[in-house]
């Protein structure tokens, strides 16, 4: 074995060993609790609904860009789909329907924020942070700031709420979108292009992308799991909410840049973000186990993404030996940098 | 008459190399002196020793007949040394006034004292008659403007020698005018100019006598009007040494006409451009950086739209943008490859296959087989060193990052490949096998256009020259000899004896 296997053996075993050693970490202090069937069952629940969303929050990372409204755009997706059926009487096919048209509320969010980002030169994080507050008014606006219940049908309930050998259903509709991810990333033109795209911007575009077809899909498809999200846990929840999903955009956040994402673009893997999110986790639920208080709970999170985020910044511009340029610049104004050299 | 500036006998070296060699330079209040000489003559080492930004290892510097010891920019600034750098240095979101009193802010307790900041601003641009105002910002201004206000900040400075390194690069025609009457300006108020430039028809213009370089050794310092531009290039290349291995014959093409460019223009950057270009041959391009010929290359993979006129391509008008071209059979290795070219952070396989997923995905799937295959073949035929397909780009020296963006396009079915700056920054093996290259594509049928700044590599691969000037084909050549030095003539707009004026 040659130092550069090990190498990259050391990378790939990075995440494993980290979740292994927390694993540890809570079992020998807290073995009465966190060793219980409960425990990860409860863990599992909620690592599905964001581990959902990083399947296509995933996309506008690794263009350099970022969805922060993924939390609102679950939170409008619930509350369309609950409203629709509640309203429609709640038979099972009023189930099919709403469910589609929340699925369509959260790929028109993602739709619109990829027409911004690709038309205009604004920074991402800017556009998708307005964006939320429109969109969590929107989801307020349909609940009227009130929580709707809704406990049946069966066929609706049981997306979130049912079980299949003791495993809650959203983990296997994690399952399904994250290898349908993980193909889309690995083995399409499109997942190529991402990378191409994210990884320099203007030598895809001189190499025949359609930098702005990827922009919009990255962000459709980001919209679309949000809104898969946003319906499991209203069904989880039997309860559709304005404010439901709120402040899922820090654990999806957390989860890619632990995972290994680069804010920079154009690094990152579904793998990792699915180990990020299982990090995260556990991560919430030990501090929950050991008794450290709520207000503590976000501040390590965010400590935890500051020190992944600046671990990623530095790996990345040592790695790339691209200059640091601001991601959000329009592609043609970096394109037109032309080197300045002597001539002759 | 006693000097501003006199240098003496001014020696450097870099690791044990001589970069200058005992080399004397003196300036007078009111003159602009041009220094003149091929890459790694020495000027820009020169100018930085004068600027502090090196120590010199030999000679001495007096200003205004007084020894001095220049051992930072800031003392050479308080020596009243201004230098104005090809890479403006402007805060382009701040005023003018902001931008000139920066680092000088006028302060009255610790407080900015604005105002007087601003009238004084406001008195320089009067008493020098520049147009501009103290207050617009930075970011509304013209290139030539932002060179104003960086000439105002060294005046500010109250420098008596102002150093111009190729002010007028990136500037038009009608915006080198204005500089130009600035510059005269600042003679008439004694102040002394160092001028760098390739530019001879500039020089001629300008400056008031000239310095040349050559190899780290001053060759001469003659009064304008005393010699003709082509013994200026004569001393530039030292022509006993190279003219004769560089002379080349040149044939015309007996192949149809594949790429036609009929009468392009974008505005401010070419006009009225029209050659053509043969099947199987290699056209190169020179001409100064800035010249438009880099543009005319984008125009024609179309990631630009030109203002006017017409690219055929095997008789038939192009549209479209660059995905079109390169569906059409184009292909282009651009003169950044590391911004441009190349997506670092991938694979040699990956990037390679970038332009290939028409062959290597079927409805949008990728097919790996045919993926993994492009990468190997390419590292290959290039010979690509290190020789693993899935080694990330980022880490390739300049040659060999180069021959991935050649890959990129050699495994396509390539009917013509533009080229920009294909050797800069790569070592002399590398480049020879790029050159060989470039030729085997052209044996095979592939038209070849090449745009280089290295006039002894336009010679050595093309087979016609053209050469651009201030956004126009100035000089063309078909048949017949062709030296370095004519292309040198060329390039800056003047007339030498070879070839014939372009369309």
């Amino acid at each position: 074995m040659n130092l550069d296997s090990i190498k990259k053996w050391g990378t790939r075993l990075q995440m494993p060993l980290i979740l292994l050693l927390v694993i540890l970490i809570l079992a020998i202090f807290q073995p009465g609790i966190f060793l219980t069937f409960g425990n990860f069952r409860s863990i599992l629940l909620a690592i599905s609904i964001y581990g959902l969303m990083v399947c296509g929050a995933i996309y506008p990372i690794l263009l350099g860009g970022i969805d922060l409204a993924v939390g609102a755009t679950a939170a409008m997706a619930g509350a369309a789909t609950v409203l629709f059926i509640v309203n429609s009487g709640g038979s099972d096919s009023s189930v099919l329907v709403g469910v589609m048209a929340g699925l369509a509320t959260g790929v028109a969010a993602g739709v619109v924020h990829g027409l911004i980002v690709s038309s205009f030169n604004v920074p991402p994080f800017l556009i998708t942070l307005a964006s939320m507050n429109i969109i969590y008014g929107i989801a307020q606006l349909l609940t009227g700031n009130k929580l709707i219940p809704i406990l049946k049908p069966k066929s609706f309930t049981a997306i979130g709420g049912g079980s299949l050998f003791g495993v809650p259903s959203s983990i296997y509709i994690l399952l399904v979108v994250a290898t349908l991810s993980y193909l889309l990333l690995n083995h399409t033109t499109f997942g190529r292009y991402v990378y191409a795209v994210g990884g320099n911007p203007v030598a895809a575009k001189m190499s025949g992308i359609n930098t702005r077809g990827v922009t919009l899909l990255a962000y459709a498809i980001s919209g679309l799991t949000a809104a898969m999200a946003g319906i499991v846990l209203a069904s989880m929840n039997q309860q559709a909410f304005a404010r439901a999903a709120q402040g899922y955009e820090t654990n999806v956040l957390a989860a890619l840049v632990t995972g290994g994402a680069s804010l920079m673009g154009g690094v990152g893997s579904l793998q990792g973000g699915m180990f990020g999110a299982l990090l995260i986790g556990l991560i919430d639920n030990g501090l929950r186990l050991m008794g450290v208080p709520s207000q503590y709970n976000g501040m390590v999170k965010a400590i935890v993404v500051i020190a992944a985020v600046a671990f990623s910044a530095y790996t990345h511009h040592r790695d790339s030996g691209l200059a640091r340029t601001r991601r959000w610049q329009p592609i043609r104004q970096t394109e037109n940098r032309t080197a300045r050299k002597e001539p002759l | 008459m006693n000097p501003l500036l006199q240098m003496r006998g001014i020696t450097k070296t870099f690791g044990g190399i001589k970069v200058l060699d005992n080399v004397d330079l003196d300036v007078r209040a009111g003159e602009v002196h041009a220094v003149m000489g091929e890459n790694g003559a020495g000027k820009s080492t020169l100018m930085k020793i004068l600027t502090g930004v090196y120590p010199k290892d030999g000679g001495t510097i007096e200003l205004g007949g007084q020894p001095v010891e220049i051992d930072s920019r800031k003392q050479a600034a308080k020596l009243g040394i201004g230098m104005i750098y090809q890479e403006l240095s402007l805060i382009p979101t701040l005023t003018v006034a902001q931008n000139v009193m920066l680092s000088d802010e006028v302060t009255t307790a610790g407080v900015l004292s604005i105002g007087a900041m601003r009238k004084r601003v406001a008195e320089l641009v009067r008493t020098y008659g520049f147009r501009l105002g103290a207050d617009a910002l930075v970011e509304t201004l013209s290139i030539a403007q932002r060179q104003t206000v960086e000439i105002l900040k060294t005046l500010n400075r109250d420098c008596s020698l102002i150093i111009m390194d190729e002010p007028t690069a990136s500037l038009s025609n009608r915006e080198s005018k204005v500089l130009f009457e600035i510059i005269q300006t600042l003679k008439a108020q004694g102040i002394g100019i160092l001028y760098i430039s390739h530019r001879l028809d500039e020089v001629f213009e300008l400056a008031d006598r000239l310095t040349v370089l050559r190899d780290g050794v001053k060759v001469a310092t003659v009064e304008r009007g005393a010699m003709a531009p082509a013994d200026i290039v004569k001393m530039m290349l030292g022509k006993e040494l190279k003219a004769v291995g560089t002379a080349r014959h040149l044939h015309p093409p007996s192949s149809p006409v594949t790429v036609e460019v009929d009468h392009l223009s974008r505005k401010g950057l070419f006009e009225e451009v029209s050659f053509q270009a043969y099947r199987g041959e290699i056209l190169g391009i020179g001409g100064l950086v800035g010249s438009g010929r880099t543009e005319v290359l984008r125009c024609i993979f179309g990631i630009d739209t030109p203002d006017s006129g017409q690219i055929r391509f095997e008789g038939r008008q192009l549209t479209g943008g660059t995905r079109r071209r390169i569906m059409q059979g184009f292909g282009l290795i651009p003169e950044d490859r590391r911004n441009q070219g190349l997506v670092p952070l991938l694979s040699i396989e990956r990037n390679v296959a970038v332009t290939n997923y028409d062959s290597a995905s079927r409805a949008g799937i990728v097919d790996r087989r045919r993926e993994r295959r492009l990468g190997s073949e390419a590292v290959e035929r290039l010979d690509i060193r290190p020789a693993r397909p899935s080694q990330i780009v980022s880490n390739l020296s300049g040659g060999n990052a180069q021959k991935v963006v050649l890959g990129k396009w050699l495994l396509r079915d390539l009917k013509v490949l533009l080229v920009d700056e294909p050797t800069s920054g790569i070592d002399v093996g590398a480049k020879e096998e790029i050159y060989t290259r470039m030729r085997e594509l052209a044996d095979n049928g592939v038209t070849i256009i090449m745009v280089s700044s290295d006039v002894a590599e336009l010679l050595r691969v093309s087979d016609r020259i053209l050469v651009f000037h201030r956004g126009r084909i100035h000089w063309e050549y078909s048949d017949g000899a062709v030296s370095e030095e004519s292309v040198l003539l060329a390039a800056s707009g003047l007339t030498p004896e070879e070839g014939r004026p372009g369309r």
